[in-house]
């Protein structure tokens, strides 16, 4: 980053390729598709640019990188709450919704333990789980998941305390533990 | 600890912290003694674990193949500084500005002709103006016909009664 800083373009791609994906997935993760994922991560690039010239190496640099994704990813859904935008799964497209007899038999399905999960289903339940968490409780799993990252390190990025970040993080494991409860036993 | 007693609400925060490694030494030997003595906990802990191995069911996604080249075409337009003279607002600027400073102009050029005439430059119309009370009396200064009247008219007050007086016990001793 500090090469970056001097105008150091090639410096600059290098952090690109790093980093991409890694970012791609969480975003990917927290808005649910991959081309505002792509442009989530692309804005955010765009920033780190603009703001090399006053880039201080005080803090790990992917630490910093995703602190500005948490901020992005926050201002992202505050905005698309303010254009009150209504994204219908494609169950739910009809006039009113899902019928509430075919919800329940929905849920009544996804509780039987004798149900064998094919991997794109779990992955579909597994992801659901995911979405009925809390921005700040997602984004605090997906950075320890995926990124590894210790409960301070996730503290600096999202600007909490470690003692914070270890609360949010139980309190997001037990919700999916009672969501995804089937498919654990 | 009774095998089947239930975790106290601290007790279940530090479960997740413990299978982070995130526990302290004392902290994570009073787990790990919960642990030892409770089904529940070990129950507990082992959802709690399988539950952490299914995220690894989310997608990891990747970027599309020319992500990097897009990003980066983007990195170094946003280095170019537009030429704002191409940019219509300029334009519209500038155009306004002419017109803003020709009026300038022409309100300057009218202001120093007005002055430059109005002191160089006499008009008749100026004298009229000056004499106006005298040209406005004309007739009735003629009809007097005599300027020692005249003078008596512009002297003191009641100074023409005596006048008169004065010419009629005149005609009356001729």
């Amino acid at each position: 980053m500090l090469r970056v800083k001097e105008g150091d373009e090639a410096a600059f791609a290098k952090l690109v390729t790093t980093y991409q994906d890694r970012l791609i997935s969480i975003f990917r993760n927290l808005v649910g598709d991959q081309e505002a994922a792509e442009d989530l991560t692309q804005d955010l690039f765009l920033r780190i640019y603009r703001a090399r010239h006053g880039y201080e190496p005080n803090a790990k640099l992917s630490t910093w990188v995703f602190r500005i994704a948490a901020n992005l990813a926050s201002n992202s859904r505050r905005s698309k709450g303010r254009r009150k935008e209504v994204q219908l799964k494609s169950s739910e497209s009809g006039p009113l919704g899902v019928r509430p007899a075919e919800k329940l038999l929905a849920d009544k399905s996804s509780l039987m333990p004798s149900r064998q999960f094919d991997r794109q289903e779990m992955q579909k339940l597994v992801r659901e789980a995911l979405e009925s968490l809390n921005e700040r409780q997602r984004m605090a799993l997906l950075l320890h998941k995926f990124e590894g990252m210790s409960y301070a390190d996730i503290g600096e990025a999202m600007e909490l305390s470690p003692q914070a970040v270890k609360s949010l993080l139980s309190r997001a494991r037990e919700s999916l533990r009672t969501r995804l409860e089937n498919m654990i036993r | 600890m009774d095998q089947l007693s239930r975790l106290t609400a601290e007790q279940r925060a530090n479960l997740v912290a413990y299978l982070d490694g995130e526990l302290g030494e004392s902290e994570t030997s009073e787990i790990e003694s919960v642990l030892a003595h409770s089904a529940v906990a070990r129950n507990d802990v082992e959802h709690l674990a399988r539950t952490y191995d299914l995220l690894d069911l989310l997608p990891r996604a990747k970027a599309s193949e020319d992500f990097t080249e897009r990003t980066m075409a983007t990195v170094r337009m946003s280095d170019v500084r537009p030429d704002i003279t191409q940019s219509e607002w300029y334009r519209r600027a500038r155009r306004g500005s002419v017109l803003l400073l020709w009026t300038l102009v022409m309100a300057a050029a009218s202001s120093v002709s007005f002055l430059v005439t109005r002191k160089f430059v006499h008009n008749d119309a100026d004298v009229f103006v000056r004499d106006f009370e005298v040209i406005d009396r004309l007739d009735v200064y003629r009809e007097v016909d005599s300027v020692e009247f005249l003078e008596v008219l512009s002297g003191p007050k009641g100074a023409v009664l005596d006048d008169i007086r004065t010419r009629r016990g005149r005609e009356t001793v001729d």
